[in-house]
Formats: structure tokens, C-alpha cells, sequence
């Protein structure tokens, strides 16, 4: 059985449609891009399945369970953990406090005060962050904040993690890092990812499976290769995304 | 000169606990609560009547700070249902019309059924010198419960699970809710809480001077003076305004006159605003 299936959720915001009847199914430790250009509902469909956003039809099975609408709290305690586009972190907290309130709050078996400072230290070492885990978070830059939200994600020991556009504005260095740190978070933990991202060529680099998505439906499927020559695909993105590539 | 301040002192403890029920409800949910001084002198009239009916003064005290908490839970569960429906703006404007409309149906109530009545916690005991000035046992034990809630309260913030998780939803709502922690729970628990606070001021305020059932409106406005002072949604800032507020209060009072007091507490918050629009302590939107 998959972890995450879609059955025909859709989403309408005023009557105008951002998701509209999407179905996929991912699991098993897959690495899934989600991409299409600006507007097209991919940040919706992620909102939609950690229940920042509740659909205005279909269903949204997580592990055998149906979690549509349920509220993200419940959903992070099942397992899934999401990365929004703008960092969420917590400003007068100290980067390693941040990450242990995944730890407290995110699982399904809360650890105590010291375990959760543990598990923190160990996500923040393995994002590369373990040097400045006594800083404020103000004195972190994007890319830093960035890796301090997934660290706080992993923090949460989550089955599946979602990401939206985490690499969007890193250098090639920073981009190199952050397409180890993603491989090396499913490898390690066998999490199931998926990621939103415009930038083409993390995605060629690190999706094993890609979806893209056009005026909230699915408009191609398939391996980055393989969807990235679809006729279709160039069309809609001709004139809108370079394909950065 | 001494006298007052340490007064002031006794006083700005009190604004401080006051103003701390305030502005955790502001900081987590966006609600500003007019009836919560309506809910202090509620737990103070349960107080009282439990007393009468023979209960000894400090099982009757927690009692009334039970009171107090249920009070706060039934807000939650009623009036600010459809409060928590809104957003931003929208949701300030309805939480302070209907919460208003409360605080006039219970000051309504408490005028009709009872009226002129007061807690009055007499404490008795020889008076004791502080700094040379002697201070009656009312206002000491009054301060020492006052320290001790504060104690309480920055354990709590800083220490517990609870405390953190608090705070992370007055600091990002949304990021409270991506790594696991459920708002709408903090805000009730934030209610009860602020309903304790509520009741734990008409109480120690009762061992200093009487506190009557009229005394609902003085109350809230005496807290949103001091909370704005201290910055919307800070607690620290409610009790660093709360002490200078209070020592400003009762240095006033002593050499002005107590009638111009709530005038010259007004003119302090509005030179701090003028100076600070966030407030002593308050976060920049
Ligand atoms: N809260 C909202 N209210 C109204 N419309 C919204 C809301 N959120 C998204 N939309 C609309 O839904 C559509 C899809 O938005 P979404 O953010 O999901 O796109 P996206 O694929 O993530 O785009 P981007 O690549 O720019 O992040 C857009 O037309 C957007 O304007
Ligand atoms: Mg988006």
C-alpha cells in the first residue's frame, strides 16, 4: 500500500480552482518533485495534505487512514512533516530550542525535555547546523533557516516530509548541500519526500519520480528525463520558467 | 518617599498579574478581553459568598480562583467560538464588542443581585518593617502570593512543555501547528489561566483595600493601561509596566491625590506610546 494517496482533491479558492481533482500515490521511500509554474497549486496540494488547508472535494489517505480535513497537528503526529516556503521558525527561541520543539510536539510518543535537546543536536548535526544551535535564529541567513526547518522536520522523526521550494535563492555550493542533506535524510531514515521546486536542475539531480502540475491538475508523470522532453510540459512552461537546465 | 514607592511596589506587582491575564490572551489568540475585570470580581463575589456560607478564607480563595478559571473556559467555549472564526482586524473588533456585551450583562447582574457588596480579606498580624517603613500584613502577604504567581508563571513559560509550546503559538501560529502543537487547546488552557490570574488579583487585592462588585471596568481598563504600556502580547513587559506604573501610581497619589491617579497613569501610557508604539517590551509586527 502507498503511504500517501490522492483521490481527485481539489481545492477552489472564490471559485477559481488551485487544486483541481489531483490523484498520485507515493511511498517507499521515494524521492517525488512536484513542478509546474508559478500558480499552478503545488504549495495548495501540500497544504491540502498536512491540513493547513481542508479540500473542497476528494480524499486524502495517509497509511490506510483517511486524514482529509484533519487539523496539521493531528497529521504531524501521524507522521508527516512539512517545510513551508516562507521560514516558520521561532524568533526568540535559540536555533536548537526550535528544533527540540519538533522533537516535543511532533511525534506520537512526546520525549522528555532532555531527549527532545538530544534529538536536536543530532537533526542539527546532521543538516550541518550544530555550530550554531546556542545562536538566536535572527542570525541565521535563508539558506541557514531553511536547514533549521528541516532539521526541526526530522527532529519530528516524520514518514513522510514535504518541502516547498526549500532551495529556491541558494548558491551552487548551497544547492550541492542541500541535494546531499534531502538524499542522505531519505537514505538514512527511509523517508518518503516530496518536494516542490522550480529549480531545474536540483530537481534533475535528486527526483527519482516527477509531477507536474498545470492549472491544479496533473499535466505530465514520469521520470525527470522522460517528463522533462514532454511536449506538453515545454509548452507550459514556454515563455513562463526557464527550464534552468 | 520610601512608603510610596514600596507601596507602588505592592501595587505594581498586583497591575502586573493583572495585565498578565491580558495580554497572553491578546499574544496567543488575538482577543481582547473587556469583561476580564467582570471575571475578577466574580471569583471575588464566589470568594465572598463561600465564606459566608462558613467555608474557611482559604479553601474559599481557591474556590474563587476556581471560579475564575471556569469563567475563562466558558468564554472560550462560547463567546469566542465565533471569535476564533476570524482573522486579524475582524477578530480583535468582535472579541471587544462581545466580550463588552458580557461585561455589561454580568456588571448588570452583579448591580442588580448584589449590589454594594465587596471582598474584604482582612489579614491581621502586627505590621512589619520593610527598608524601615512598616507595612501592614494585608499588603505583605497580599506582595508574597503576588511574587510567588509570578515565580510560577516564568517557571512555567520557561521550563514546561506547556510554557514552550505557548509560546511558540504567540510567536508563529502557523509554525506552532506545523510541528505538532494544536492551538485552539493552548487558547483554551491560555483562558483558564488568564480566569486564575484574574481572580488570584481580586483576591490579594482584597487583603489591601475592599474590592466591590462595581469594581469590573476599573479593573480592565487599569490592565490594558498597563499592557499597552508593557507591549500587546508580552509578559515581561507586563510586569516591568506594571512596577513602574504602580510606583508612579502611588508617588501620585501620596503627593497629588488618589483622584488624579488614574488621570496621571493615563499620561504616562500615552508618553510611552508617543515615545515606543510597541510599548516597553513589545514585538515589532
Ligand atoms: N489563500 C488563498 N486565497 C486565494 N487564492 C489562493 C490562496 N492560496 C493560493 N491561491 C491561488 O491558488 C493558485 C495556486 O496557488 P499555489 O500557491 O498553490 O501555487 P504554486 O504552484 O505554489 O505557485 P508558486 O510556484 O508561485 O509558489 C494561485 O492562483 C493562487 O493565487
Ligand atoms: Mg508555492
Amino acid at each position: 500500500m502507498a503511504l500517501l494517496e490522492l483521490h481527485e482533491v481539489g481545492k477552489a479558492y472564490g471559485g477559481l480552482p488551485a487544486v483541481d481533482g489531483v490523484s498520485l500515490g507515493t511511498g517507499g521511500g521515494e524521492i517525488l518533485a512536484l513542478v509546474g509554474p508559478n500558480g499552478a497549486g503545488k504549495s495548495t496540494l501540500l497544504k491540502l495534505v498536512v491540513g493547513l488547508e481542508r479540500p473542497n472535494r476528494g480524499r486524502v489517505i495517509l497509511d490506510g487512514h483517511d486524514i482529509t480535513g484533519r487539523p496539521p497537528h493531528l497529521v504531524r503526529r501521524m507522521g508527516v512533516a512539512m517545510v513551508q516556503q516562507t521560514p516558520r521558525s521561532f524568533p526568540t527561541m535559540t536555533v536548537r530550542e526550535n528544533v527540540a520543539l519538533g522533537a516535543l510536539f511532533g511525534r506520537d510518543t512526546p520525549p522528555d525535555t532532555d531527549e527532545a535537546l538530544e534529538i536536536a543536536d543530532e537533526a542539527l548535526a546532521f543538516v550541518g547546523l550544530d555550530d550554531r544551535r546556542h545562536d538566536t535564529v535572527g542570525a541565521l541567513n535563508l539558506h541557514q533557516l531553511r536547514f533549521l526547518e528541516l532539521a526541526r522536520a526530522i527532529a519530528g522523526s516524520p514518514r513522510l516530509l514535504l518541502l516547498d521550494e526549500v532551495m529556491a535563492g541558494l548558491n551552487d555550493a548551497e544547492l550541492e548541500t542541500s541535494i546531499d542533506i534531502v538524499r542522505a535524510i531519505r537514505d538514512r531514515h527511509d523517508i518518503t519526500v516530496v518536494w516542490v521546486e522550480h529549480v531545474m536542475k536540483a530537481v534533475m539531480g535528486l527526483a527519482e519520480r516527477v509531477v507536474v502540475l498545470d492549472f491544479g491538475r496533473i499535466l505530465a508523470e514520469g521520470s525527470p528525463d522522460q517528463v522533462m522532453r514532454d511536449p506538453a510540459v515545454v509548452e507550459a512552461y514556454l515563455g513562463k520558467e526557464d527550464l534552468g537546465a | 518617599m520610601t512608603a510610596s514607592i514600596l507601596d507602588g511596589i505592592v501595587l505594581g506587582l498586583q497591575f502586573g498579574v493583572l495585565a498578565a491575564g491580558l495580554t497572553l490572551v491578546y499574544g496567543l489568540g488575538g482577543v481582547l478581553n473587556l469583561a476580564y475585570g467582570q471575571i475578577a470580581v466574580v471569583s471575588g463575589l464566589v470568594t465572598l459568598l463561600t465564606m459566608e456560607a462558613g467555608v474557611p478564607a482559604v479553601p474559599a480563595a481557591l474556590i474563587g480562583l476556581v471560579a475564575g478559571g471556569a469563567l475563562g473556559l466558558i468564554f472560550d467555549l462560547t463567546i469566542l467560538q465565533p471569535v476564533y472564526r476570524r482573522h486579524g482586524e475582524a477578530r480583535v473588533l468582535l472579541s471587544l464588542l462581545l466580550t463588552l456585551g458580557a461585561a455589561f450583562v454580568i456588571d448588570g447582574y452583579l448591580n442588580w443581585r448584589y449590589p454594594l457588596r465587596g471582598l474584604n480579606l482582612r489579614i491581621t498580624g502586627d505590621p512589619l518593617v520593610v527598608f524601615g517603613v512598616r507595612m501592614r500584613m494585608g499588603s505583605v502577604v497580599a506582595s508574597g502570593i503576588t511574587i510567588v504567581v509570578i515565580g510560577v508563571l516564568y517557571w512555567l513559560f520557561r521550563y514546561t512543555r506547556l510554557g514552550r509550546a505557548i509560546r511558540s503559538v504567540i510567536q508563529d501560529e502557523e509554525g506552532s501547528r506545523l510541528v505538532g502543537i494544536d492551538p485552539q487547546l493552548m487558547m483554551r488552557l491560555i483562558l483558564v489561566l488568564s480566569g486564575v490570574l484574574a481572580a488570584i488579583v481580586a483576591i490579594t487585592r482584597s487583603m489591601v483595600a475592599p474590592v466591590n462588585v462595581r469594581a469590573g471596568f476599573s479593573l480592565t481598563v487599569l490592565g490594558l493601561i498597563v499592557t499597552v504600556v508593557g507591549g500587546l502580547g508580552s509578559i515581561p513587559g507586563a510586569f516591568l509596566a506594571g512596577l513602574v506604573l504602580g510606583i508612579i501610581n502611588s508617588v501620585a497619589s501620596s503627593y497629588i491625590g488618589t483622584f488624579l491617579s488614574l488621570i496621571i497613569l493615563l499620561v504616562a501610557a500615552a508618553i510611552t506610546i508617543v515615545i515606543r508604539p510597541t510599548g516597553l517590551l513589545g514585538v515589532r509586527e
